[in-house]
């Protein structure tokens, strides 16, 4: 103490020691002689003059050059400590004479008597000014930035905080904090925020984020904690100096942004699986199609030899004497019951592959399904219920009734092998309407036939091979394997598609989509067959057939009906017979498919000879050259191969008497 | 909400935190005297808060049970004192006064005695220097030894009925190098407080004079 000090040298020793320590001046306040002594520095920093350091100040000296704003606040801290208070820290300005504002640190304690009555008040002026502008720098950072500090000495209960850092957590502001109130605010599984060296090894870093329910709102918040662990010299402890700020936003953004990434990977998936679907889709239609063209070309060549087989026993059938051995004509009748099953399977055949001709009419489905309940009731067992549902809005479609008839029948019956310990059976029409997406049929109005029922169903390997030709989960001998395949080729053939669905145990549901019909086309009446087969001499038919023995056949059948009839094995030897002819050719029946003249060129040139002259194409398969997207074109007649003598007789006949 | 006629300025609160501080500064010296030993007290900050405040603010820093020691006191402003310390640090503070020449058996058995003791040396200096600062008389009981959680402490009523209001105060203890912390909580209904703070402004007056 500069009073205590006692000689000039003292002072001045003391005053260095003071100054390399920082101190920008002592006091010593006698209370109970109410006098202030100073050291020089403080008395400089006041612009006292030094010759009275000596005898000392008035008391209220002490106060005369703090800072108006902080006198008052300074003034109370005096007088409690004047009262008795053993500790006196305050920060306040001192203004000095030069008008310069400096911060001040003054530190000082109070000294009792034996009687516990205050004697002296004796402190330390420290110049914190540096401190105080870096401090407020730090504050003004903390506060802008959102930024919380921390303190934790290895070792302590409580954590030095700044007040930023007790809003960020929503407690409530102070300097100190219990270690285990911070660590209380974490949501729970969390790590502990100021982490305690007895939980084991310390992280190198503070870098870190914590879920937090604040305390003041008990709101969910993300707090990024980063700092450094800083180790005592001696290796005895360490300090965590960090800092804690908000990444709730950022958090969120976050968030959000991965669920946008999320769902991108589902959409890709999705993408990925239509694709692969549609892939799937399109290997299956390629499959279609290879497989239909194989058969569609088996059966042509078959319906070739089935022509001459069907025609070759008829003919024998009719020439065998009724006199011969019976077991000739049996075995006639047995060769013709063969051929026809394997023109029937041709025909399927040819069905599958989209090539069998068919015959659109304007057909009326709720009609078509009264009219088959009959049938459906014959064919299928009494123990399964059978429902019809179409009502009359059903839109009118374009379809071959007969194949159409012959589609649901199969389906009907496939229902009925799916129960065998009955069960219900259910057909419906009804209109759809589709988009043109997800499918294979173009935008545009259908009619949905679907035959439901609640039998055995079918797994998905199953559901994927129905449509192929020969598929069968039959036992060997019931089914052919080609009703499916038909019916899907007639819906093909027709403008059309056909759905299943299925599942074990859970029944199978198969949808015909054809193609709604032009409003305005009126209702075919079913083909009349002729009453009189037979010909007459004066009926005059030119039987075009590059195949020798079917030309023979189709002749010999025609000359045994009663007609006169000419032959010709190509095109242009036809067109010289029809120019070379006085009597004029009633009817021309020509092969489709022949070498140098086709079928229909061969039409055309006849019809400049003879206009108006009729035309039967025979065919085991129907060409683009008379097809026109499946379908005969105007006024033409196709007579199928194999055909029968009776069903060759018909259709002449019927050309004829038009 | 604290009423505007109680809330306490920055200058209200700087006087009646150095009063108080005079008032631990004379119960550090009489523990001295009782037990031997460098006893430190000091009081870094007040606040005056609701009961359910002042509960929060309790069970925000201490998890533990409270125990508490507690005294009223009668005159210009009335009210109750709660000195208050985390039930696991009242055998420290018992050990850490009683010195430690104690068995831990011995401890628990004078643990409420040696409570009741400190707390009123600390409660009865606080009260009589504010007495004697703002220059009017108090008049105390006995003191009671409590124990509970904040709410219970502090009387919270769960309806939200009007409260009085509660003298929030932090103190530190030092004794035998142990750090102790606890809070001195002086409940006072809303007349009370306002009285309070007349007197302070009085005082304020009186010290400050024209700097104010």
């Amino acid at each position: 103490m500069a009073r205590a000090a006692g000689s000039a040298l003292n002072d001045e020793q003391l005053r260095a020691v003071l100054a390399a320590a920082g101190a920008s001046g002592s006091w010593d306040w006698d209370i109970a002689g109410e006098r202030l002594f100073l050291d020089a520095s403080f008395a400089e920093l006041y612009g006292l003059p030094t010759d009275q350091i000596r005898d000392g100040f008035p008391t209220a000296t002490f106060f005369r050059s703090i800072h108006p704003e902080d006198r008052p606040r300074i003034r109370i801290a005096v007088a409690g400590m004047l009262a008795g208070a053993s500790l006196f820290s305050k920060e306040f300005r001192v203004v000095t004479p030069a008008g310069k504002v400096l911060w001040m640190h003054g530190r000082g304690q109070c000294h009792l008597d034996a009687d516990d009555e205050p004697l002296r008040f004796t402190g330390l002026l420290v110049d914190v000014t540096e401190r105080k502008r870096t401090e407020e720098r730090l504050r003004i950072a903390q506060s802008a930035g959102g930024v919380g500090t921390f303190e934790y000495n290895d070792g302590f209960a409580t954590v030095s905080v700044s007040t930023e850092f007790c809003v960020l957590l929503g407690l409530h502001p102070a300097d100190r904090l219990p270690l285990r109130t911070i660590n209380s605010v974490v949501s729970e599984g969390e790590l502990a925020l100021i982490p305690e060296g007895v939980q084991g090894a310390l992280p190198d870093t503070l870098a870190g984020e914590f879920l937090i329910r604040r305390g003041d709102d008990g709101e969910l918040r993300w707090i990024a904690r980063r700092g450094e662990v800083q180790y005592e010299a001696d290796g005895t402890g360490y300090r965590l100096l960090g800092v804690i700020y908000d990444v709730t936003n950022a958090k969120r953004q976050e968030a959000t942004l991965r669920e946008l990434a999320e769902t991108l990977e589902q959409r890709v998936a999705a993408e990925v699986a239509e694709r692969q679907h549609a892939e799937e889709a399109l290997r299956q239609a390629q499959k279609m199609e290879a497989v239909g063209q194989l058969t569609g070309g088996i059966a042509h060549d078959f319906n070739n030899l089935l022509t001459i087989i069907i025609g070759s026993i008829d003919m024998a059938s009719r020439r065998v004497a009724p006199s011969a051995d019976p077991r000739v004509r049996r075995s006639l009748e047995q060769a013709m019951k063969g051929a026809e099953r394997a023109a029937a399977l041709t025909h399927r055949l040819l069905a599958f592959s989209r090539r069998q001709p068919l015959d659109p009419r304007a057909v009326n489905v709720r009609d078509l399904l009264e009219g088959m309940s009959d049938l459906l009731s014959r064919t299928i067992t009494e123990a399964i219920a059978i429902a019809i549902d179409a009502n009359s809005g059903v839109w009118m479609i374009e379809a071959d009734p007969h194949q159409l008839e012959n589609a649901i029948l199969n389906l009907a019956v496939n229902a009925r092998d799916a129960m065998p310990e009955g069960g219900s059976l259910r057909i419906t029409a009804r209109n759809a309407v589709h988009s043109g997406t997800g499918g294979d049929m173009p935008a545009g109005d259908y009619v949905a036939i679907e035959v439901v029922d609640n039998g055995v169903g079918m797994d998905e390997a199953t559901l994927a091979k129905v449509f192929d030709p020969f598929f069968t989960t039959k036992d060997v001998g019931k089914g052919t394997g080609l009703g499916l395949s038909m019916v899907y080729g007639f819906a093909k053939q027709s403008g059309g598609g056909i759905d299943i669905a299925s599942e074990p145990g859970s029944g199978t549901r198969v949808v015909l989509h054809l193609p709604r019909g032009d409003a305005s086309a009126v209702e075919d009446q079913a083909y009349h067959p002729a009453a009189e087969d037979f010909g007459r001499p004066s009926e005059t038919i030119l039987v075009v057939e590059d195949d020798d023995d079917v030309r023979r056949y189709a002749v010999g059948a025609l000359c045994d009906l009663g007609y006169r009839v000419l032959e010709a094995a190509d095109g242009f030897a036809a067109l010289d017979l029809l120019r070379g002819r006085d009597r004029p050719v009633d009817l021309l029946v020509t092969d489709v498919v022949m070498p140098r003249m086709s079928g229909s060129e061969l039409a055309q040139s006849a019809h400049e000879i003879v206009p108006g002259l009729g035309v039967l194409y025979t065919s085991g398969y129907p060409h683009d050259a008379i097809m026109h997207e499946g379908r005969l074109g105007e006024g033409v007649e196709l007579l199928s191969k194999p055909f029968t003598m009776q069903a060759l007789a018909a259709k002449v006949r019927e050309l004829l008497d038009r | 909400m604290i009423p505007e006629q109680v809330a306490l300025t920055e200058l209200e609160r700087d006087a009646l935190t150095e009063i108080v501080n005079i008032g631990v500064s004379r119960a550090a010296s009489s523990l001295r005297k009782m037990i031997g030993e460098q006893v430190l007290l000091s009081v870094p900050s007040i606040e005056v808060v609701s009961h359910r405040r002042a509960a929060r603010l309790i069970s925000e820093r201490e998890v533990a049970e409270l125990i508490a020691v507690r005294q009223d006191f009668r005159g210009p402003f009335s009210g109750r004192a709660l000195l208050i310390f985390p039930e696991t640090n009242s055998l420290e503070l018992v050990r850490a006064v009683t010195g430690g020449e104690l068995s831990a058996e011995e401890v628990v058995e004078m643990e409420h005695e040696a409570l009741a003791e400190t707390g009123n040396v600390i409660l009865n200096s606080c009260l009589a220097t504010m007495a004697n600062m703002l220059k009017r008389s108090l008049t105390m009981t006995i003191p009671e030894v409590l124990r509970g959680n904040g709410a219970t402490l502090f009387e919270v009523d769960e309806s939200g009925a009007e409260e009085g209001l509660v003298l929030f105060l932090y103190i530190d203890f030092a004794v035998r190098m142990r750090d102790i912390r606890g809070y001195i909580a002086m409940l006072m209904d809303i007349p009370s407080l306002a009285t309070l703070k007349e007197l302070l402004d009085e005082f304020i007056a009186s010290v400050v004079g024209d700097d104010a």
